[in-house]
């Protein structure tokens, strides 16, 4: 049956959010969702793969930056983690998406695509598939799954409904 | 609103640290503005123009405040995946 809405998330009546994503892409993000995990779990926290996901705080400092990762690096790996296993499990139980639930799977597909971005040193006109006509590009499947991701993002932000009664600008 | 504006005039006096979002390659555009709106309570209008300073001009100033409260910002910045770091504002 045809669909009314194409994109990936679908916002309910009710405010919550439900996936909108066929079987095969719910299995590809679980698998990709994995291996975030394994990356946070296993990697060498020098790995330049993670330096855009744990940037300096203290760019002029760093010996603050130092003292800050110290603290805050352990945090952010477990809020890390917390959301993957939020992600997977909502993916495996097709359970309903609230505006936290949300945050965290959005926060997950980006964390990939910063994973995926800087393994492919991507820049700003990266936005389309590259290579993708040249069978012995390796790595025409990575840009073509990086775009991907970024298209689910896309649709998660244009999905999402901020809460009413934002703050003034200061 | 009175109430809010006399803490954004006590904030006023003591603004020893900036938060700077940088631009980067990766982060979606929409995906920035949705972060500045969710985390700082900005309208969209406020965080589309910083989102376009950071992509344009490379970076924004996003908040300001104590040590304290820009780490804070700065974690949950980073929480989101943006590039943020904290400086003493010298302006």
């Amino acid at each position: 049956m045809r669909r009314r809405n194409s994109g990936p998330f679908l916002r309910q009546r009710d405010g919550s959010y439900g996936l909108n994503m066929a079987l095969d892409v719910r299995e590809l993000l679980v698998h990709m969702f994995g291996e975030l995990r394994d990356v946070l779990t296993q990697g060498e926290s020098d790995d330049p793969m993670l330096r855009r996901l744990f940037p300096a705080a203290y760019h002029q400092d760093p010996e603050l930056d130092t003292e800050y990762h110290g603290l805050m690096r352990g945090e952010l790996v477990a809020s890390r983690l917390a959301a993957i296993s939020r992600a997977v499990e909502v993916i495996e139980t097709d359970a309903t998406l609230s505006p936290d639930d949300m945050v965290l799977f959005m926060q997950t597909l980006n964390s990939l695509r910063l994973l995926l971005g800087t393994l492919l040193d991507v820049d700003e006109d990266d936005d389309a598939p590259r290579g993708s006509d040249d069978p012995d590009d390796e790595t025409a499947a990575q840009h073509h799954l990086y775009a991907y991701l970024g298209w689910l993002l896309e649709g998660a932000v244009a999905a999402f409904q901020l809460p009413g009664g934002n703050r003034a600008e200061p | 609103m009175n109430t809010d504006e006399a803490v954004d005039v006590d904030t006023d006096t003591d603004k020893p640290w900036v938060v700077i979002v940088w631009n980067d390659p990766i982060n979606l555009m929409s995906y920035v503005t949705f972060v500045l709106q969710k985390l700082f309570g900005y309208s969209k209008e406020k965080a589309t123009q910083l989102m376009l300073d950071v992509h344009h001009k490379g970076r924004a100033v996003v908040s300001n405040g104590s040590r304290e409260r820009a780490e804070l910002d700065v974690y949950r910045l980073h929480e989101h995946g943006l590039w943020a770091t904290m400086q003493r504002d010298d302006t």
